[in-house]
């Protein structure tokens, strides 16, 4: 399987690094969870993928091509991202945000042709966002905003996605259809996701592969199963011994169930 | 409707209403003339008797305000974008009264050597005015992210400035510089051919790069992150945004010195007549937008108490400053509603 991502010792901060020798693959088709304490700086690696901040040291290939080599636009046509920071576009539709995806492909003046159109019809009908494509982006409700912004970045035709804490601040329904819309990118579209997120219940559904990182680098790579363990837990998030075991039966039943509605969808 | 055709109404009735106004315009003030002998002395100006009024007086002046009000209104719509603020403008941010200082300044000096400044030279002195305070505000934009902080930092500039400015004037023992008193106030009398030949030049090349810019524009009103993810080079487009509406706000100084409130209200206007900020349609409909207003502030300006002439700021003030608490209230019932 192609690289999506491919991190060789990144080091990001802003003066002083935050995570220091980063060395992790996300495969095309994969979707890696990137788990924390808060403020353990799994925003500030993504934020350095998507060139927001730029990067201390290190490498970082999107598909096989270092990011230095690549200019704005090539990024633009193969990553694109969700973030937590809120948007606040003036007097746009829903549809009109989406449509801004179309960015990368559209002619000097941004006007949209009809392939375009198509993309986000396309876009919009995935996350089921179908019912507020008319409505001022700003009068809809925060999960149905998360769910347009993550149309948007679909119809930016990506082939790696990027994803600050999706599922933050939404309710169960909104969490668990977000969830599935990125599973099936993930599968159907080939597309190599990356997303930070803290609630570890829902990893095990979802994620391939887990990356924790904790005290300033990454401290555990490996499969749902080998990362959410009791002991394991309790070293990344500083709890109690003893604490983990008991959290981590309960996530797993979650997990299960879970598993099961996202397979029906 | 859909929206296209409703954009191109809302412009033509825009283009029509400007065009009825230039004709109104030019014939109203202490001689009042016919629309026929306007259209008369426009095809052959030597055989009216007015004719002479028209041409080195009346005409340089309605087109000086269509075209520096239009730029002014995109300056502003310009400089809210790259704020992120709806109350910022070239007037309340300080950058109208950074290069009135400038331009007193060099006019000023240039005097006591008994040399007068050109045109061009002015709005290059106006430049550098506006490039000074849009530096400081930007530093303090940095220190303290705050929308009302901005504003007032903007307001205390401008005081600042204008307080220098009249100084300069005050202390400058020239008759040449009475007037500067005038203009330091905002005024569109007097000006000349040469002015607004130059006018017309600078603002149309920059309005038609700034439209060149409308889709990178229209990114970044998602915000940065996103505007950066989209493919948008956020350094070059800052750039481009602080210098074209320095250059738009500059030549208006330069010109006609500061003028309030067109810069804020303009783009809100035409914003709630199109609902759409879509820089695409914005840029266009701002400059129609403002020409219209501005045209309409100065006609009251100069015939409102004939022979008296009151300074356009008065007008715009008086007639914008509401329009404008209007919408920070409107603005603010939005977001905590």
């Amino acid at each position: 399987m192609a690289k999506g991502i491919d991190l060789q010792s990144l080091t990001v901060g802003y003066k002083n690094p935050v995570i220091e020798q980063a060395t992790f693959t996300v495969e095309q088709g994969d979707i890696v969870a990137l788990i924390g304490p808060n403020g353990a700086g799994k925003s500030t690696v993504l934020k350095t993928i998507v060139r927001q901040i730029q990067k201390l040291e290190g490498k970082v290939f999107v598909l096989g091509n270092d990011e230095e080599n690549l200019s704005e636009e090539d990024l633009a046509k193969t990553l694109s991202m969700v973030t937590t920071e809120p948007v606040r576009p003036e007097l746009m539709s829903a549809y009109e945000v989406v449509a801004t995806g179309r960015y990368p492909y559209t002619g000097r003046l941004g006007l949209l042709a009809k392939e375009d159109l198509e993309r986000v019809e396309e876009a919009i009908k995935l996350v089921g966002a179908k019912n507020v494509a008319d409505k001022d982006f700003m009068k809809i409700s925060d999960g149905q905003k998360q769910r347009v912004m993550l149309a948007r970045a679909i119809c930016q035709e990506p082939k790696v996605l990027i994803l600050d804490e999706p599922t933050s601040f939404l309710d169960i329904q909104f969490k668990i259809d977000i969830l599935s819309v990125i599973k099936r990118l993930a599968r159907e579209k080939n597309i190599a996701v990356l997303m930070s997120i803290h609630e570890l219940e829902f990893v095990p559904a979802v994620a391939d592969y887990v990356v924790a990182v904790d005290g300033g680098k990454v401290v555990k790579i490996g499969k749902p199963n080998e990362v959410i363990t009791g002991p394991q837990i309790e070293e990344i998030y500083h709890m109690k011994k003893g604490t983990g075991a008991p959290l981590v039966e309960s996530m797993w039943q979650y997990a299960k169930g879970l598993e099961s509605i996202l397979k029906s969808k | 409707m859909n929206n296209s055709r409703r954009y191109g109404l809302i412009f033509g009735i825009m283009i029509v209403v400007l065009f009825m106004l230039f004709i109104i315009t030019v014939g109203m003030g202490s001689a009042d003339i016919r629309v026929k002998d306007i259209i008369k002395s426009l095809v052959n100006p030597g055989d009216v008797y007015l004719g002479k009024i028209i041409i080195s007086i009346r005409l340089p002046r309605v087109i000086a305000a269509i075209v520096l009000g239009g730029a002014l209104a995109t300056s502003g719509f310009l400089l809210q974008i790259f704020f992120g603020n709806p109350i910022a403008g070239p007037y309340v941010l300080g950058i109208s009264s950074g290069a009135k200082l400038i331009v007193a300044l060099v006019m000023v000096g240039l005097l006591s050597q008994g040399v007068y400044i050109s045109s061009m030279g002015m709005v290059i002195a106006a430049f550098i005015g506006s490039l000074l305070s849009m530096g400081f505000v930007m530093i303090l934009a940095n220190k303290v992210k705050n929308m009302s902080f901005l504003v007032v930092c903007g307001v205390m500039i401008g005081y600042i400035c204008s307080a220098i400015t009249e100084f300069v004037i005050a202390f400058a023992d020239d008759s040449n510089i009475v007037n500067l008193h005038n203009w330091s106030l905002g005024s569109f009398s007097g000006i000349a051919w040469d002015d607004v030949i130059i006018s017309v030049i600078i603002v149309f090349v920059t309005l038609l790069f700034t439209f060149y810019i409308s889709k990178p524009i229209g990114a970044y009103q998602l915000g940065e992150a996103y505007a950066r993810n989209m493919g948008v080079n956020i350094k070059r487009l800052r750039i481009l945004l602080i210098l074209f509406s320095s250059i738009l706000s500059a030549t208006v100084t330069a010109f006609a010195g500061p003028i309030s409130f067109i810069g804020i209200a303009v783009p809100h206007i035409m914003k709630s007549i199109l609902k759409t900020a879509k820089p695409i349609v914005m840029i266009p409909a701002t400059f129609l937008g403002g020409a219209i207003i501005t045209l309409i502030c100065d006609c009251i300006a100069r015939t409102a108490f004939a022979p008296r002439e009151l300074s356009i700021s008065a007008i715009t003030a008086l007639g914008l400053g509401p329009v404008v608490i209007y919408l920070i209230i409107k603005r603010r019932e939005v977001s905590h509603g």
